[in-house]
């Protein structure tokens, strides 16, 4: 079996990452990858401790200068950067630079319907700056109904795109407390009705993470030696 | 020609902010599988809780075996049951009843032993 690493947490007050990486070993996962929110760049103490448990800082701004001074400064002090996306300016600036290492929320909060040359724009750059997008299966999991089947189709025309444009998927589920884990296993079959095949849903929870922290970490042994 | 459909024993470990009693989680269970799959689709995967004891939060489902997938699925979409959040997760899949009371029983007995220690 490969092995999983889960991106996308973050920890909720009174949570410690140690417990985190416990209740993530016990699904089934190598490691974790914590995002801390702007500004707290500094993780806590313990999180260092362990080497199954990695952080990143997730940038959430509305401006593109703005994410650009915020890129110049982290750059240096957290290896692995994190933008959170939605409106198409901020997709396309998060993914021609190639600081960053994966957008989040391409879609938005809305999983409004972009325009597809935008996005296929997008996805040429983020191939070509080798930026993973993140498949946040959360909102499968919280909607349900019309909701859900919008959302299902959504992912699903997304991920024809990715596929067409080779631009690395990530398999995420949002995960804020031992309640919103879920096994490897699980998100296969979750990221199956999105039409994700059983390979392509392994390499998104195992290879492309572990590349993603390779890099990282290469990285970060540069900014040491800095 | 074989008349019998060959049949998978799920068994699952339920963790949850409280206690979750067996007819929450049916409830729970019935309500992901409809809401995913509809009415064809649940009917087809031929669902059945066979036991689940509320204090270690084991259990053991019953479905057909073609459906082991989609109910796996289906039980991730469980975000909560009796209005506490919840997570359910696939521990193993067994072909025999027997096979899944004998790690059940292992599991709980160790869950026991660990909250005991605590």
């Amino acid at each position: 079996m490969p092995s999983f690493f889960l991106f996308d947490v973050r920890l909720q007050s009174g949570m410690s990452a140690d417990e985190m990486l416990r209740a993530a070993r016990r699904f089934g996962y190598a490691g974790i990858c914590i995002y801390n929110e702007d500004e707290a760049v500094m993780p806590s103490p313990d999180i260092n401790l362990d080497p199954s448990v990695h952080t990143g800082i997730e940038i959430r701004t509305d401006s593109v200068s703005e994410l650009k001074r915020k890129l110049r400064r982290y750059r240096s002090r957290v290896p692995l950067i994190v933008v959170h996306g939605g409106e198409e300016k901020m997709n396309m600036a998060a993914v021609k630079d190639h600081r960053v290492d994966v957008l989040t929320h391409p879609c938005g909060e809305k999983w409004e319907r972009g325009d597809l040359k935008h996005q296929i724009l997008m996805l040429k750059y983020a191939a070509r700056n080798g930026i993973a997008i993140e498949f946040d299966l959360n909102p499968v999991i919280k909607s349900r109904r019309s909701e859900r089947a919008r959302i299902l189709r959504r992912l699903h025309e997304n991920l024809k795109l990715m596929r067409k444009y080779h631009v690395m998927p990530l398999l995420t589920t949002n995960t804020r407390s031992i309640y919103d884990l879920r096994a490897p296993r699980e998100m296969i079959a979750l990221a199956s009705l999105c039409g994700m095949e059983r390979e392509e849903a392994i390499m998104a929870l195992s290879e492309i993470p572990a590349g993603i922290l390779t890099r990282r970490w290469k990285r970060g042994r540069e900014v040491e030696q800095l | 020609m074989i008349m019998r459909e060959k049949r998978r024993y799920i068994l699952f470990e339920v963790i949850s902010e409280g206690e979750v009693d067996k007819h929450g989680l049916q409830n729970a269970i019935w309500d992901s599988i409809y809401s995913l799959y509809g009415d064809t689709g649940a009917s087809e995967s031929r669902l059945w809780l066979i036991n689940y004891d509320s204090g270690t939060g084991i259990g053991v489902l019953r479905c057909a075996h073609r459906t082991v997938e989609k109910v796996r699925a289906a039980l991730a979409c469980i975000h909560s049951a009796d209005g506490a959040r919840t997570a359910i997760r696939v521990v193993r899949v067994s072909g025999t009843l027997k096979g899944a009371r004998v790690r059940a029983r292992a599991r709980a007995k160790a869950r026991r032993e660990r909250e005991r220690e605590r």
